[in-house]
């Protein structure tokens, strides 16, 4: 329970109390900095995905992909964000005018949110709830609401039935990386994403990943499953270029559409930086996050965005390679493979603690 | 039994096709350089418009005016009239005085460039036709009235 948002609040208030200033300003400021802060760097990165994105997909079909504006063509994404800026903002005569504009707003929020309980290393983090992983796992599930939403509003039947996808879809798919967060849930006996990170050390063997044979397993599952949560190639169903157009987002135009791609492009950060903090150690270098100094704990976070980025252009490698599985086959591969697969991960996960006293393979129970 | 085995034969092969797979694109990520040719500003070091287009592509055609004999084959093979060549009896015998060749209408067919017996029309790389006017297309290859050329035995003009 000790996060950026504490830490500022204690710094602000030691140096502006004297002034007068009253306390709910310095709350208020404490909290809405970080979340600024965040959110900056969140779209900055989702930027920098998508220029990612193209250029690694340039390099795999031999191509050489956005090369103009800037070196390298690095300033192609503020560019192609200017560009959006400008366009016109169509909304359809037909469609429901409430509900079309409210939905880029719940889509891209709902993404957003889940950064709040990251710990992007040493005490960088905007708050850590004592629920951390189910607030994620609600947040992102807020994004349904979002998606159909936009496909229904959209009066649209390609939208529509984007909308409907996407809904079968994540719900589907949100139990099986529920199932495998809750491995090491069992492990840690803490929803608290920092604890998590805290519980874990500096070299692989100590990663919630390698605790047991099981976790790696659920690791793998949690990987696939939160590529079909957030959207992405071989599950894109909402989107199918080829089937439906552009699916929920087809009428949507200007930074409407921006916001959009930017939510898909920001939860791919957010789903690795999870899958960073709760498996893979995070940004934990074996030091206290808290007490260690300022300069351990940007190496902390250094550690964490070399975890992180790695996995996201893995999903993007993986965009690149697999084509879209067939809606049945989706739907089976969750309900018949992954939901199976991963629950009895937690089942053997905690018949392995009941054996084991609570020790992995490498990985050892601190003592209380 | 049956449906067991299949159960982990499924996922077996699921999880060697999609490595199979990744490994390919990730050969194709690090190792294999793009094959993109950057036109017009990017053609490499040293390279010019004629390096990137291949040795036999049809461009503009070219008249040598030293070795055409104005027979007219070409006028006469061209389905498309775009052709257009005046041979004058002058005083010095024969003498070109127009060959025109429309490259708006040409369809790069090349058969006039194979029905020529002297080779004297031959295709260039030259592909840039873009123009603010479509007449300027309209080349004329003949600037001044020229003798026609004898047919020569040795090769050159010896249609095969």
């Amino acid at each position: 329970m000790y996060s950026s948002a504490n830490k500022l609040y204690e710094l602000l208030n030691q140096h502006l109390a004297a002034y007068g200033v009253p306390d709910t300003v310095i709350t208020i400021a404490a909290y809405v900095v970080p979340c600024v802060v965040v959110l900056g760097l969140i779209s900055t990165i989702a930027g920098m995905l998508t220029y990612a994105e193209r250029k690694i997909s340039a390099d795999i079909q031999n191509r050489v992909g956005p090369n103009r504006v800037g070196p390298f063509g690095l300033l192609q994404f503020p560019v192609d964000g200017i560009k959006l800026l400008l366009k016109e903002d169509i909304i359809p005569d037909a469609a429901d005018k409430k509900l079309f504009k409210f939905a880029p707003y719940l889509v891209f929020t709902a993404t957003v949110l889940a950064s709040l309980v990251i710990p992007f290393g040493g005490s960088f983090i905007v708050a850590d709830l004592n629920i951390g992983l189910i607030f994620i796992i609600v947040v992102s599930s807020l994004l349904v609401v979002g998606f159909l939403m936009s496909g229904w509003a959209s009066n649209n039947k390609w939208a529509l039935l984007g909308g409907i996808r996407s809904a079968a879809q994540i719900i589907s798919y949100e139990i099986p990386t529920a199932l495998t967060l809750l491995c090491v849930v069992l492990i840690t006996g803490t929803f608290s994403l920092q604890e998590i990170v805290k519980a874990q050390g500096a070299y692989p063997w100590q990663w919630f990943v390698f605790y047991n044979p099981f976790t790696l397993v659920a690791f793998i599952i949690f990987f696939i499953s939160s590529l079909a949560e957030m959207n992405r190639t071989p599950f894109d169903f909402p989107e199918a270029e080829s089937e439906l157009v552009s699916g929920y987002n087809v009428e949507y135009s200007g930074m409407r559409f921006a916001l959009f791609f930017a939510a898909e492009f920001s939860s791919i950060f957010i789903t690795a930086s999870l899958a960073t903090a709760v498996f893979l150690g995070g940004g934990n270098i074996g030091m206290d996050p808290y007490s260690s100094g300022l300069g351990y704990q940007l190496l902390m976070v250094a550690v964490f965005f070399a975890k992180a980025i790695p996995l996201c252009f893995v999903t993007i490698w993986v965009r690149w390679t697999l084509p879209r599985l067939r809606i049945d086959q989706m739907m089976s591969m969750c309900w018949k493979y992954f939901i199976p697969i991963s629950f009895a991960c937690l089942v053997m996960t905690a018949v392995w603690m009941l054996a084991f006293d609570g020790n992995g393979i490498f990985w050892r129970m601190p003592k209380v | 039994m049956n449906a067991i085995t299949e159960y982990f034969k499924n996922i077996k092969d699921a999880v060697t096709t999609t490595f199979t797979g990744m490994r390919i694109t990730l050969r194709y990520w690090v190792r294999e350089p793009a094959i993109t040719v950057e036109y017009p500003d990017r053609l490499g070091k040293g390279k010019t418009k004629d390096d990137i287009v291949a040795d036999r592509f049809r461009g503009f055609l070219k008249l040598d005016s030293s070795t055409c004999i104005g027979c007219m084959q070409c006028l006469r093979i061209c389905p498309l009239n775009c052709i257009r060549i005046n041979v004058d009896k002058g005083p010095e015998g024969r003498m070109l005085t127009r060959f025109d060749i429309n490259q708006a209408k040409c369809m790069y067919c090349g058969l006039c460039v194979e029905e020529c017996p002297s080779q004297a029309l031959v295709f260039t790389k030259r592909f840039e036709g873009a123009c603010f006017d479509v007449r300027e297309l309209r080349i004329a290859h003949i600037l001044a009235p020229t003798p026609v050329a004898k047919l020569r035995r040795d090769g050159k003009g010896e249609s095969s």
